[in-house]
């Protein structure tokens, strides 16, 4: 008997638990001629804006132990554009497609999700009230409950298909943000973005990303990701997307056994475009070998002391 | 654009050429003729500390053993690893990536300006144009270093029947001084709507190519680098910017860019 590896989050079917991470597969055309985007259960769009932004200046990535940094700072077409131009190639690739929506006002977040409301290859949005590189925006809404909750239920007035809300690490308490964004009406919660962090080249003293800071992301920060998609997993009702630093599918496994419905899988597209194709293999091949009918069994049944 | 193959394969030959350089020869890979003088590869060597892919040019492609032959200099962690593979070794590639350069008219006279690990790419063109039936006496092929160290296979080139110009800075290998200097001489005496010029290297070469391109008039491209982490589009760290406004993806729209395209 071969495993099941569907999944159901907020009513909608995904072929199997493994998503590309919004930032690191653009908006599919590029990872479509490497494989075919049916593999994945999912692919996260780009953060799409209401107006376009050029993103910062370079360098806007460094190289960490086990991980980068990145201040891409939102580099993205702007929602009329990505309507225009590149959701149709999307929409005949047989793959969900969710689009992670950035602003830095909640009206920005509402009108770029009221357009996107009439897009019928839009299955979700994620909205990415997280992100550490834009000083205006982002991380703001991600960081204040109150306002986590008014952007989402004023996201809600206009949007009616299900909406993921992308949390920080970056706070002092995720539990808090995470009860906000049930509150304010998420349907679904995605965890986490990236690690605010920073470099610094020893030659010319200069940090190593113009932005002089930028976002962890990969290996390195996906112990830090469990330990909130645990936490957050006993604090809330609605499903978990785990994200950080997944490169395989013992990766993928951990965060199930914490808690999560599906995953996102960002940095390790970099160093392994294909990647996905060989979770989506393995992780049946484990739930074989452990005899599982189901990838829905793994959920939550982490044996802790 | 072509799709791109992610794939492990095997280094059939190593060579130190000389100093720091090595070149590999990797393969059986498939659809090698997909290949084009401009296209580069993004490595992964197994069992390594260094996360993240790099960059090569495709140096030459050899059709009949399905192999592809990279050039690259020792200059930091994953380049010394790659100094160590044995042939047999497998690695992961990831190709061809990138756009490719445009071949000039039969009549045009290109001038190319290499210089570094910016050679290989320029040498694959040249023997491109070779196998096409290019007049090799329309090739001006000038080649800078540091010093004589710095200039490869220069019986390879000196075979194609290309008109060679090295230049190395201390003298110690053909005419002393900076690669641009004696272009600029032989652009002065020529039909400049009959020229063509195709640059990589470092980016002072660069930067003065595509001066001497706008000066005088001339098209042509030139063959950028810059860190990628992954190389095929999707995560927007490669970007240069645009003349025009804005920015381009060197691995995507690039490497290869029009002379004064882009802002250096
Ligand atoms: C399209 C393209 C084609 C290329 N083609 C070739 C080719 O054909 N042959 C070739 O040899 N190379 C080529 N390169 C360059 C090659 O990809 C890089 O040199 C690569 O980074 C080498 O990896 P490494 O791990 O050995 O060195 P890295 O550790 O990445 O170091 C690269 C360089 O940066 C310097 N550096 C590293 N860290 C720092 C720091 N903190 N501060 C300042 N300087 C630092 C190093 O000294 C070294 O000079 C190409 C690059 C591109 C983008
Ligand atoms: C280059 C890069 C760009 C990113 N851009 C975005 C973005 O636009 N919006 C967003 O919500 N997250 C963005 N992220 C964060 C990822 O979606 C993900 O949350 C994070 O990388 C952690 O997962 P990983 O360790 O698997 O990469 C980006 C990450 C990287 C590496
Ligand atoms: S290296 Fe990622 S977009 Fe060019």
């Amino acid at each position: 008997m071969t495993p099941d590896l569907k999944v159901t989050i907020a009513g909608v079917e995904f072929a199997n638990p493994i998503m590309t991470a919004s930032g690191c597969c653009g908006y599919g055309e590029e990872l479509h001629r490497v494989f075919p985007l049916k593999t994945l259960g999912a692919l996260v769009t780009k953060s799409i804006t209401l107006h376009p932004r050029s993103g910062h200046p370079v360098p806007r990535t460094a190289e960490t132990a086990s991980g980068m940094l990145n201040a891409i700072g939102l580099a993205n077409v702007g929602v009329d554009a990505f309507i225009k131009d590149k959701l149709p190639f999307l929409e005949d690739k047989q793959t969900r497609v969710i689009v992670n929506v950035a602003g830095s006002k909640i009206q920005e977040y509402v009108d770029v999700c009221a357009r996107l409301e009439d897009c019928p290859p839009v299955d979700m949005v994620e909205l990415n009230i997280s992100c550490p590189n834009v000083d205006e925006g982002g991380m703001e809404f991600g960081s204040n409950a109150a306002l986590t909750e008014k952007t989402i239920a004023s996201v809600k007035k206009v949007f009616t298909k299900p909406l993921i809300a992308k949390l920080s690490p970056n706070v002092t308490d995720i539990v808090e943000i995470a009860r906000a964004a049930e509150q304010g009406g998420a349907e679904v919660l995605s965890l986490i973005n990236s690690v605010v962090g920073a470099a610094i080249d020893i030659n010319t003293w200069q940090p190593k990303l113009t932005n002089n800071k930028g976002g962890l992301t990969g290996p390195a920060i996906k112990p830090i990701a469990l330990a909130k998609v645990d936490a957050v997993y006993n604090a809330c009702t609605v499903p978990i997307i785990g994200i950080g630093g997944i490169t395989c599918a013992a990766d993928v496994v951990e965060f199930m056994l914490c808690g999560a419905t599906a995953v996102q899988v960002g940095t390790a597209l970099f160093i392994e475009p294909d990647v996905p194709v060989k979770i989506v293999k393995d992780l049946k091949t484990y739930l074989k070998q452990k005899g599982l009918a189901s990838v829905a069994n793994l959920r939550g049944k982490v044996r802790k002391y | 654009m072509t799709k791109s193959t992610c794939r492990d394969t095997f280094v059939i030959h190593k060579k130190k050429l000389q100093n720091d350089y090595y070149s590999l020869v990797l393969g059986p890979l498939r659809k090698i003729n997909h290949c084009q003088p401009g296209h580069f590869i993004h490595l992964q060597v197994p069992h390594t500390d260094v996360m993240f892919r790099r960059a090569f040019s495709i140096a030459s492609i050899f059709p009949e053993q399905n192999a592809l032959e990279i050039i690259f200099k020792v200059v930091g962690r994953m380049t010394r690893q790659m100094s160590t593979l044995k042939t047999g070794d497998t690695v992961n590639i990831l190709y061809p990536l990138g756009k490719s350069f445009t071949l000039p008219r039969k009549s045009e006279t290109s001038i190319m300006v290499a210089g570094g690990v910016g050679f290989p790419p320029l040498m694959f063109l040249t023997e491109h144009m070779m196998k096409r039936g290019y007049d090799p006496k329309t090739i001006h092929f000038f080649y800078g270093g540091r010093t004589s160290a710095d200039i490869l296979c220069r019986s390879r080139l000196k075979r194609t029947g290309v008109l060679f110009h090295p230049v190395t800075e201390d003298g110690s290998f053909g005419r002393q001084g900076l690669v641009t200097e004696p272009i600029e001489e032989f652009i002065k005496f020529r039909k400049k709507d009959k020229l063509r010029l195709y640059a990589c290297g470092p980016e002072g070469m660069l930067k003065a190519a595509n001066n001497l391109g706008l000066q005088y008039h001339i098209p042509g491209q030139l063959s950028l680098e810059a860190p990628m982490p992954c190389g095929i589009g999707v995560c927007l760290g490669c970007v240069v910017p645009l003349t025009a406004g804005g920015y381009a993806r060197v691995c995507a729209e690039g490497p290869v860019f029009e002379v004064g395209e882009v802002v250096l």
